[in-house]
This record gives C-alpha cells, structure tokens and sequence, in this order.
C-alpha cells in the first residue's frame, strides 16, 4: 500500500511525484514505457558526422511512425523516444485527422518537448466565464501565482520581465539575449503596432543554473539545440533531468516502468479509488496497485481512456464521469500558421551558439487590438537565423568550385514567425472508447475532433498580422503557410476532464480533485477549462504543484 | 537580391522550418511508399567510380577537402543501404546513370573517364537542365519529411542525389571543419559577433 499513486512520469506526473515526495508521501510513479537512463540513453555527444543516415529516419522505418514522423522534433538520433504508431493504434473519422504525437518511456514528452514556458494571466482563467464557453475556471490567476513562482524557480525558466497583463513575468533566469536581426524586428513591430511587444522567448533551459538546480546534477545551458537528444548536462528542464531526481533523493519515490495502467479501482461503499490495475507491457500479465490517493497524468487522451475505461456499477460510463464530461472538450492550438521573411537590409553581423528559443510576440487581439470577429486571440513565437549553408548550396544550380564558394557566405537574414491560437472547449470534440482493444487487451481510443468557426476565423488574420510584421521590419515575405496543422500536432491537447465550479458540466474542483471521487486527482493536460494561447506545460506544472499540496494536506486532515 | 528572390522555395521552407525548432512545424506527412531496405546494398565497381566522379565534381577539392576526400562517395552508399527504400535507391541510381549516358552521348567515354574539365562542363549543363522547374510533373516532397511539397524538377533523382552528397559533405568532419563552422559545444550564446574576412557560416544537423 502506497500513500500515493501517480500515473505518469511526464511533464506534469513528474511534478506531482516530486511535490508529494517531498510531503513524506511514500509514492509509486507508474510508467507505461520503458525506463531511460538520463546520459546513457541520450545521442547528444554525437558529432554530427556521427549521426546515422544523416539524421534523417530511414524510409523504411516510417512506415511504423507515420504520425510521429510528422513531429518536427523527431530524427535518426532520437527515434527511440517515440512510439511506434503501429503497435500503439488510435482511430479518427473519415476526414478528421488527428495527430497524436506520443512518447513512451519514463519522463515522457518533458524529454522532447519545446521547453517554451508561458503564464497563463487573469484574462485567461476569466474567459470561460465571459463569453460563457466552457466551464467557468473554479480558479483565478492569484490561486495559481505563487505555484508558477514555485515552478518557474524549481524548473528554471529564462526570460525577460515586461509588466505585461496578458503574460505576466515569473521568477526567470537571465533571457536569451535577442540576435541582431530579432531586435530589428522588436524595433519596429513595436514603434509601427503600439501595444504589440517582442519579447525573448521563455524557455525551460537554464541560461544560469543555480545551486538548487547543480544539487540535481543540472548545469547551465551550453547553447547546443541537441535538446530533443536528451541533455546530458540536464540544462533544459525534464522530468529526467530535475523533478523524478527531486522525489528520488527524498527516499520516498518508488517507479515502476513498463506498466500500462489499464483501470482505476473503485470501491463503491466508501466511494473512494482504491488503486489501480496494470499491465505489464512486455509479459502482459495484470497486478494491482494499492494507495491513500492517485493523481491521473497520463496526458490527456490517456487520462481520458483510463477514466472510461474504469466502468463500474457506480459509473457505468466511466470513472468520476457523473458529468458526461470526460473524453470531451479536447482542445490544442491553431498552430503552424508560420509566415517567414528574408531581410536584404538588415545589418551585416552574426552570433555565436545555438540559443534554445527565439522570440515571442505575446497575445494582442482582443487586448491591445480588436480581435475582428472572432473571440479570444493568439501569439507568436518565432526567430531570426541568418540563412544556413543549404539554402546557399541547393537553393539555385550550379556544381564545383561556385558551389563551393557561394555556401562559405553567409545567408540573408531569415526570420519567421508562427502563430499559436486559441482554441475554445467543444463538447462535441471528443474522445471515446472504440471498438477494438490494443495488445494489452485496453480499448483503444477513437479521437473526433476539428476546429470550429472561430478558430477559422482567426486563421487570416493570424496570416496577416505575421505578414505585416515581418514587412514593418522591412522583410519581403517568402513563404507563408495558410493552412494551420493537424489537429495534434501541436502537441498541446488538454481539456478532457476539466476543472470547474459546477460538478454537473466539469470534472474537476479547484484543487483538480474530480468532484466524484474525492482521492483521484487530475493535474495533466486533461483539467484545463480553456486552451489560452500560451503553451501550456508550466501551467500543468503549478496545477501539479498546487494539488500535491492540497491532496497532502486533505490525507492528513483525514478528509480523504 | 534577384538572386535571394529566386531561391529555391523548398530550400528556403526547409530552411524555415528547421529555425522553427520546438514551435512550429509544417503539418501534412505522407507516408513514404517504402519498399524494403536492401541492407546489403553496394554499388558495383564501376558505379561506385561513376559516383565518386560525380561527388567530386558537384563538391571538388579546392583549399579545403572536396567530397571524395570527405568520404561522401562511402557515406552516401551507406546511406542508400540503411536510409534509402529500394525505390528511393533506384531512382539514385537512375539519375547517376543519367549522367554517365550523357558524357558518352557527347564524348563517347564514361563521365568518370572525362577529364576534370570535362567533367565540370558536362556536369554544370546536366544540373541546370535537371533541376529547371517541370510546369507538367506532379509536385514532388522534399527529403526532410516536413518540407512541403514543390513544384517537380526535370529530373527528381539527381536533384534528391545532388542534395543528399551536398548534405553529407556539408555534416561532414572535414565539411564543418574546414569549410563551415561548428561547435558542438558553443557554452556561451554571442547574441552579435562582428564578421571578419575569415567568418564562415555555422553548420550542423542542429534545429538553428
């Protein structure tokens, strides 16, 4: 018997093994992947003559990762931290695609992810309740502050202090300094767009790391970009490199990997779960696991098929499901609406090191600006590079010496910028359990989900203020991309047993306990009640926090 | 500045893309059709003369390692038996036979029997001719799987062949040292640096 079971040891299952840990919870991390042993298991000391096959994925193996492969992220050097999407199957409706986008083995996505790391503001955790989408947030940004402090210091997250509303500052390292070309373009989208900022992009790396971090055996940031490797220095922010080594040391933290969670056990006399099935991924065979609470963060869809597939008499359509609620709303951003510019008249002067984000252009529709006629509203993240040896070399014909001689000059200036829009909760958009079973014997889940009128609404003029942008800095535009990405693909779903006020049309109270079953508690993408427009794993992080501690305190109370 | 305009636009997507890093991403992977990898794959004697005459004149030796001294000719073939669906491989194979077809068209000899010179001419008009826009073809994917589909060249296989002997000369040890720039472990992000006459352009598989 455990005080605490978490499902997950990912971003935000990473973070509440911690903070339970570190309560004197003795707590058992559930992982249905395989483990990783931080270094050993990383590619990151590579040469890039190293790399196999060129770093590309070999043709043949893309018939297993026909999803994963269209991840950015992934490439010969880390193939292994994806799934294989054949063995690991999901189903979509004709004509409504769905990108899942997974990683199975411990620490999850916290080890490929984009480390982009944003605070949702006052604006945000209001909307719902506003414009009347969604469930009212049974929170405010004041509840959640001083865990995105707590957060931001453990993590490490660099960034500039701006006294922005919509995006409020943090407890940050010293930013990533902009590239010339970037302050060009801060210089002039905000003299030309007055309540329109350009800020350097916050992200999870430690740009200083500091004694608590060194404790964990981080160390400061080496401006490689190798970070979807895996970081041997630990210097980005991973469940591997920081929040598991933080539960482990304090003698509490139990993992167990290759361990698919297939149900929570529910007792209906004392209406409490009282632990969980599994199965082994390799052997198949079943065990149970016992504990005083159980945090559910196996990403949202995961979260989602565990709950439906925890059927009982007491809730025959899935656990802490009273609401009908869970499976649904699922949300990710208006994403990949990317528009790039090359700068002839930009200064003639490079840098040195390959810095872990480029800029951010915080939400101003519906802020600063008229939002048109949609709702809510959107931000940038982009950045400046001057244009590499490719372009140079292919770009045009020719062969021999010319080629030679025209790829040692350095590019133009080559800056783009991507919106990430927000997304409202449709009930409508969903996932259930399909009729098939995986090899493990669990349904597997069938996602139905698209973007609705707003959010195609926005896609124009998410196009055109990038565009206008990138011209007021004196870019000619090159490309832009006016098709936003598959649903997924932006690796930011949440919202499939959400927090609210009212347990008839929420799943979650505001300590991300569902309203049914007072031990289970949610704190992954799954408890989020609106998408705001900022990437969202720091919010699932203080959510983490924030209901370890009071999960704790309720366990002492005897309330649970 | 004409001549920025009129770059390639799936090199400069590509280009985009890879600055993108962690945040955006151009959606829409078709699968590639992979026959099976043939991981015994080797090029016979005479191709793999035929290719190396190829790679050094596409990335000849100048002050600094060309392609063969580089080891691009070994690499690629390595690359075409772990990376290449059979396929993909063919299409190479095709194109780099395309070439020696033309040098005895014109000359009766072999490309890899040409002199350099020789070589050099017949390779600069076959590349043109190659990679000129074809209005009727079927649009055509990049090599890296998130590069958008783009208007067809005359002959896709050089263009991919091209592309992939650049690639590997350019992550190449002597590529990055010699020609390029690289450190793997820069430690410190210079956000300006002044460029000086012996400024070269940084390399690497890295996603900036």
């Amino acid at each position: 018997m455990f005080d605490a079971i978490v499902i997950g040891s990912g971003m935000s299952g990473g973070i509440a093994a911690k903070e339970l840990c570190e309560r004197g919870l003795k707590t058992l991390v559930l992982e249905r992947g395989r483990k990783i042993e931080p270094g050993k298991d990383y590619s990151d000391s590579l040469q890039p003559w190293e790399v196999s096959t060129a770093g590309m994925v070999p043709e043949k193996d893309l018939e297993n990762y026909p999803v994963q492969s269209q991840c950015y992220a992934m490439s010969s050097a880390n193939k292994d931290f994806w799934v294989n999407d054949l063995e690991n199957p999901y189903t979509t409706p004709e004509g409504k695609p769905f990108s899942w986008i997974r990683g199975y083995h411990l620490g999850g996505r916290s080890l490929m992810w984009g480390r982009q790391s944003y605070r949702m503001s006052q604006m945000d955790f209001e909307a719902n309740a506003k414009d009347g989408h969604g469930s009212d947030w049974p929170i405010r940004y004041d509840d959640l502050a001083p865990w995105y402090d707590h957060i931001e210091e453990f993590i490490g997250v660099s960034g500039s202090q701006e006294g922005l509303d919509q995006l409020p500052d943090g407890k940050f390292l010293p930013p990533f300094a902009m590239n010339d070309m970037e302050l060009i373009f801060k210089d002039a989208v905000e003299s030309k767009f007055p309540g329109r900022k350009v800020i350097p992009a916050r992200v999870a790396n430690l740009s200083e790391a500091q004694p608590h971090h060194e404790e964990l055996g981080r160390a400061t940031c080496q401006v490689r970009s190798l970070c979807e490797r895996g970081c041997s220095y630990g210097a980005y922010h991973s469940s591997l490199s920081s929040s598991l080594p933080a539960a482990e040391r304090t003698g509490n933290l139990t993992i167990i990997t290759d361990a698919i969670v297939h149900s929570i056990i529910h007792d209906p006399k004392t209406g409490r779960a009282t632990g969980v099935r599994v199965i082994d991924q390799n052997s198949k065979v079943g065990k149970t696991y016992e504990a005083k609470i159980i945090f559910s963060n196996a990403s949202t869809i995961g979260t989602a098929q565990i709950l439906l597939n925890s059927k009982s008499e007491a809730f025959p359509t899935g656990l802490a499901n009273s609401s009908d609620q869970v499976g649904r709303n699922i949300m990710d951003h208006v994403y990949a609406l990317s528009t790039a510019g090359i700068f002839p008249n930009a200064p003639d002067t490079y840098y040195r090191g390959r810095k872990p984000g480029g800029i951010y252009v915080p939400r101003f529709r519906n802020v600063t600006e008229d939002g048109a006629d949609f709702l809510r509203g959107y931000g940038f993240q982009g950045g400046a590079s001057r244009m590499s040896w490719r372009s140079s070399a292919l770009g045009q014909p020719g062969v021999g010496v010319e080629l030679k001689e025209r790829t040692r000059k350095l590019g133009p200036w080559l800056m783009y910028v991507g919106g990430f829009g927000e997304m409202l909760p449709y009930e409508t958009n969903r996932v259930t359990l399909g009729k098939g079973k995986d090899q493990w014997g669990i349904p597997i889940v069938h996602i139905d989900c698209e973007i609705g009128e707003n959010e195609k609404k926005m896609i124009g003029q998410i196009n055109a203020d990038g565009k206008a942008m990138v011209e007021a800095a004196g870019g000619i535009v090159v490309s832009q991309k006016t098709e936003p990405g598959t649903f997924g693909l932006g690796i930011h779903e949440m919202g499939t047993a959400r927090m609210g006020t009212d347990p008839k049309n929420s799943v979650l109270n505001k300590y991300n306990q569902t309203h049914d079953v007072p031990n289970l508690f949610i704190t992954d993408g799954s408890a989020m009640a609106s998408s705001g427009c900022q990437n969202p794993s720091l919010t699932y992080m203080a959510l983490s926090a924030r209901a370890a501690h009071h999960a704790t305190k309720f366990l002492k109370e005897g309330k649970l | 500045m004409k001549e920025l305009l009129d770059m390639d636009r799936r090199a400069l997507l590509q280009r985009a893309l890879l600055l993108a890093g962690a945040s955006v991403a151009v959606s829409g992977c078709d699968m590639l059709a992979g026959s099976g990898n043939d991981k015994s794959f080797a090029f016979q004697a005479d191709q793999f003369v035929l290719l190396s005459a190829v790679a050094g004149t596409i990335v000849p030796k100048t002050d600094t390692s060309g392609a063969i001294e580089a080891g691009v000719p070994k690499t690629f073939e390595s690359l075409l038996r772990n990376w290449a669906s059979s396929q993909t491989r063919d299409k190479i194979v095709g194109a780099l036979d395309r070439i020696d077809d033309a040098a005895r068209k014109k000359s009766s000899k072999g490309f890899s029997e040409l002199d350099e010179a020789r070589r050099l001419e017949l390779l600069k008009a076959h590349d043109v001719h190659a990679l000129e826009i074809d209005p009727d073809g079927t649009p055509v994917k990049g090599s890296n799987p998130f590069a958008p589909v783009g208007p067809p060249q005359n002959d896709p296989g050089y263009a991919r062949m091209k592309e992939l002997i650049v690639t590997l000369y350019y992550y190449s040890e002597a590529g990055l040292t010699e020609e390029l720039a690289y450190e793997h472990d820069p430690g410190v992000w210079e956000p300006s640096i002044p460029i000086t006459p012996e400024t070269r352009p940084w390399g690497g598989l890295g996603l900036f």
